[in-house]
């Protein structure tokens, strides 16, 4: 079942006078379930895909299906809307909100959504990626590791149909980057979370059951691996 | 690196250089506007005292001759010793020490006295004009607290907005401890950034705080002079020009300067102890050191009350000038609203309503004997006079007897509750003070029609009555007949020479004065007040004495509405009796008009002066609120790549803007209506007298001003957050 479709997805930016295709007709579909990784060498592309499949971002032409609901057409409210239920986003700097204490951090999908956390999802969530005891903590207090773990967390508290990570390894170090990998196929297999992982890290791509190819804005391969 | 980047920022910063600029200019503007009017209040405070009582700073009693003048001159302190032969008589002398050195003079002045032969008790000293100098005496019990006080309200305020400007400096200096780690990873050294900081500030902060000084001195200018011109005719005041230290310009400058040059060195400071690495990072985005708990904001507006009231508490030292000046500028503009009408009721009760009806044109002439005095029927005559009573009041006492005094007045405790200085027990007796209201001989007569009684020009009306001295409240303080009314006659007693006294008949005793401008038994409860007619003084005159050295004209006009009618009289009076006597006139309606000038013009300085605080506090919301786009983009970046609606987005930004324009209101509201009550209690005014003239509507426009500028603030500031690129956002651009 296709979880995920995007339809001649394009993207134009205007830059100094002329135009810079940062997306150029890329078709592609995600079954639910699958481990995706996307990746491609610096501006080819890959970061602009992943933010028009978050809904942070809208293609200059085509479409993008993310279970049966057009994303390109919706409106902000309505892509807020699906950013906060449908997508889970990790990035590679966090993006944790400093203000808030990590439980909170977690939490905020449903909060903005006025809805009560599910208190055993939320415990083997924390209890799985090893932040339990740090949940009163604010981001700045916790390591980079940790904070990523934080950030994962709450990109699976909404169950949602797809998670999203940008180079979530690429600001930690050797030990902590194999953690994280190690948590990102355990959501995979254990919770059948659908994830596409943006990497130039070819030990991280190796770990997916399938690595696209991006070169130039256009998928230049896909290769399944199980 | 000023020219290659410094010059380049400020050029393509404007927002933050504008804000910086403009809390220099205000701060500095303030800070010489208000040393400058302090400055003028003390000569003004210095001009009086000198003028009522004298610039000397003791004096010396006792008997004092030609050498011992001599050995007091010759003291190398004293610049002058004055004799004053007003105070003088042959055998006690009474001399003015000036000194060179004021602040000796509790050491000096006993040395003085010595070498004149005198013990150190034959000094005193001129306290109040020596509190000016702030020269205080530990053997001095008054509390004097008034200038110090003031003096510390000003040194607090200037320090107020000496922190103004360090904040407004140090908030954008902070903000950019980013870019100067790049230039220290690049190979720029400390002294290098400290100089380029330095330089930065002096060059937006140098003209401002020239310009603000200047204007601040022209703003005092204006309203010292204007003052004067305003209040030129008030009674009693005194018209001093405006006059300037260059050593407060100095101060303020210096103040100024080294407050920059302070807010650029702590940044600097900040990044020597900070690794090129470390500075990079730093965003300078909003964030806390502890968990914090917005349980109100959570309470009330839910998951985005919560993020407001975070955010508020993460650029709190962002905002503490904003804070700090619109809660100050609130508190002082409601505080000094509420006060100054509970002044104008309480002196509109106390004064021009209570007075209403017992004059309209007042004459007080100096060193003229009422037995003298032959101008009475011609102001009488004068057009459009209704009624003139012409009197002059004498000091004497009576001994009162046990037996004398009225069942009333013994229930109540009788004498004691009463302060030694003005009754003392003599020979079974107590001598009280009995002042002495001798009326012209027409104006008695009418005076006895008024309160009932064969009119005659042979006895004394005692007016008999006396205060309850364990009542507190003074403006309706009960009220107690004096003696039994059985006497008929009455004996006054010469003051300071008790043996020689006057016996005399008592035509009445009343509770009711006659119609003056008078107030009986204000601070001596105790005094016997006796009216007497014209013929009676004359004949006792010689047994009494002590007559007091102004004469006073009552004047009722036939309209009592019109300021010309009174102005007329007043012309025409003052025509009658210049170039004979030495006197000050006035009339009640304008004296009205220039007491509510002066409370008009109290209000619009100091209105005016709080509308200054607050548009520094406007200017740091400004500054802070367009500088959104850099420090809080990622955090609404990262709330909108979540699932925060822009809805919800606009919501967080109203909630910011109503904390910060509420805030104001939610600690000033309640301070000035605790001290409103205190005020009210302590006057004996009722709630709706004030309530009536309650200054809601100045009160209201001030915090709709606040209101209306924050709201604009935030919408300028979240119309950029929200129209900046999401994606750029999430970037981290700190590494890249």
């Amino acid at each position: 079942m296709e979880i995920l479709k995007c339809e001649g997805v394009t993207k134009v930016y205007e830059s100094g006078g002329g135009q810079v295709i940062a997306l150029d007709h890329i078709d592609l579909a995600v079954e639910k379930g699958e481990f995706t990784a996307i990746v491609g060498a610096s501006g080819s592309g890959k970061s602009t895909l992943l933010h028009i499949l978050g809904g942070v971002d809208k293609p200059t032409e085509g479409k993008v299906i993310v279970e049966e609901t057009d994303i390109s057409t919706l409106n902000p409210t309505q892509a807020a809307i699906f950013r906060r239920r449908k997508v889970g986003l990790v990035y590679q700097f966090y993006n944790l909100i400093p203000t808030l204490t990590i439980r909170k951090n977690i939490l905020m999908p449903l909060l903005l959504d006025k809805k009560k956390p599910n208190r055993e999802y939320f415990e083997q969530v924390v209890q799985t990626l090893g932040i339990a005891d740090k949940l009163e903590r604010l981001p700045g207090q916790l390591s980079g590791g940790q904070q990523q773990r934080a950030a994962i967390a709450r990109s699976l508290i909404y169950r949602p149909a797809l998670l999203l990570a940008d180079e979530p390894t690429g600001n930690l170090d050797q030990k902590n980057s194999g953690e994280i990998m190690d948590m990102l196929k355990l959501s995979n297999r254990n919770l059948k979370q659908t994830i596409v992982l943006i990497t130039h890290d070819e030990k991280a791509a190796l770990q997916a059951d399938r690595i696209i190819t991006i070169g130039d804005g256009r998928i230049v391969g896909d290769e399944k691996r199980r | 690196m000023w020219k290659d980047y410094s010059s380049g920022y400020l050029k393509n910063n404007r927002a933050s250089g504008i804000s910086v600029m403009a809390a220099a200019l205000i701060s500095s503007l303030l800070l010489s506007l208000l040393s400058g009017l302090f400055y003028n209040l003390w000569i003004y405070e210095v001009e009086r005292i000198k003028m009522e009582e004298g610039g000397w700073q003791a004096q010396i009693c006792g008997e004092i001759g030609t050498e011992e003048l001599a050995a007091m001159q010759s003291h190398a302190n004293v610049e002058k010793a004055v004799v004053r032969e007003d105070l003088s008589d042959d055998a006690e002398k009474v001399v003015d020490i000036y000194l060179y050195d004021k602040r000796s003079v509790f050491e000096d002045l006993p040395e003085i006295a010595g070498m004149a032969h005198l013990p150190a008790e034959a000094v005193t000293y001129h306290y109040e004009l020596l509190n000016l100098y702030l020269i205080r005496d530990a053997d001095d019990a008054a509390l004097r607290w008034v200038f110090p006080f003031a003096l510390a309200v000003t040194a607090v305020a200037c320090l107020s907005l000496v922190m103004i400007i360090h904040n407004a400096f140090a908030v954008t200096m902070n903000a950019r401890i980013h870019q100067f780690g790049i230039f220290a990873s690049i190979g720029a050294t400390p002294r290098q950034i400290r100089t380029c900081l330095l330089q930065e500030a002096f060059a937006l902060c140098g003209i401002p705080i020239v310009v603000g000084n200047l204007s601040g001195i022209l703003l005092a200018t204006g309203i010292v002079e204007g003052t004067n011109v305003m209040l030129a005719d008030v009674e009693g005041r005194l018209s001093v020009p405006f006059s300037y230290h260059p050593l407060i310009f100095l101060l303020s400058l210096l103040a100024a300067a080294l407050t920059i040059w302070l807010s650029a060195w702590i940044p600097a400071g900040k990044l020597s102890r900070m690794t090129p690495l470390e500075a990079i990072r730093n965003s300078g985005e909003f964030s806390l050191k502890k968990k914090k708990n917005s349980r109100v904001l959570s309470c009330l507006f839910g998951i985005e009350g919560e993020l407001a009231g975070n955010a508020l508490k993460a650029q709190k030292k962002a905002l503490r000038t904003a804070n700090l000046s619109l809660v100050l500028s609130f508190l002082a503009f409601s505080f000094m609203m509420c006060f100054l009408t509970i002044t104008i009721v309480s002196q509109e009760e106390t004064y021009f309503a209570k007075y209403q009806d017992a004059w309209d044109v007042m004459a007080t002439v100096r060193g003229a004997e009422i037995d003298a005095f032959d101008r009475t029927d011609a102001l009488r005559g004068l057009d459009g006079v209704q009624s003139c009573v012409v009197y002059q009041k004498a000091a004497a006492k009576r001994l009162v007897m046990p037996d004398e005094i009225s069942g009333e007045m013994k229930a109540a405790g009788g004498f004691d509750l009463a302060p030694a200085e003005y009754v003392s027990a003599v020979s079974g007796g107590w001598m009280v003070n009995a002042p002495v209201v001798i009326l012209d001989d027409a104006g008695f007569l009418e005076y006895c029609g008024q309160i009932g009684v064969m009119p005659q020009l042979s006895g004394a009306v005692i007016l008999n009555r006396t205060r309850d001295a364990a009542d507190p409240n003074f403006r309706e303080r009960r009220e107690l007949s004096y003696l039994k009314e059985t006497g008929e006659t009455t004996i006054l007693w010469n003051v300071g020479g008790e043996d020689a006294a006057v016996e005399i008949p008592v035509t009445a005793y009343t509770a009711q004065p006659p119609v003056l401008r008078e107030e009986y038994g204000t601070l001596d409860f105790y005094e016997l007040v006796h009216f007497i007619p014209l013929s009676l003084w004359k004949e006792i005159k010689g047994q009494t004495g002590n007559a007091e050295e102004e004469l006073y004209i009552r004047i009722l006009a036939e309209d009592r509405t019109s300021l010309h009618e009174l102005d007329e009289i007043e012309e025409s009076v003052s025509e009658l009796l210049n170039g004979t006597y030495d006197m000050e006139i006035e009339n009640r309606i304008q004296d009205k008009l220039n007491n509510d000038r002066m409370f008009a013009g109290m209000k619009a300085i100091l209105g005016v002066f709080c509308l200054l605080l607050a548009v520094i506090g406007f200017g740091n919301i400004f500054s802070n609120t367009l500088g959104f786009v850099r420090q809080r983009k990622r955090e609404f970046a990262r709330l909108l790549s979540i699932g925060l609606t822009p809805a919800g987005m606009k919501k967080i930004f109203c909630i910011e803007a109503l904390v910060i324009a509420g805030r104001p209101a939610l600690i000033a509201l309640p301070i000035t209506g605790a001290a409103v009550v205190f005020f009210l209690k302590i006057s004996y005014l009722e709630p709706e007298v004030f309530l009536r003239e309650a200054p809601i509507l100045p009160i209201l426009a001030f915090l709709l001003a606040i209101f209306g500028f924050v709201a604009l603030a935030y919408y300028l500031g979240a119309k950029k957050v929200m129209e900046s690129s999401l994606i750029d956002s999430l970037r981290d651009d700190t590494l890249i």
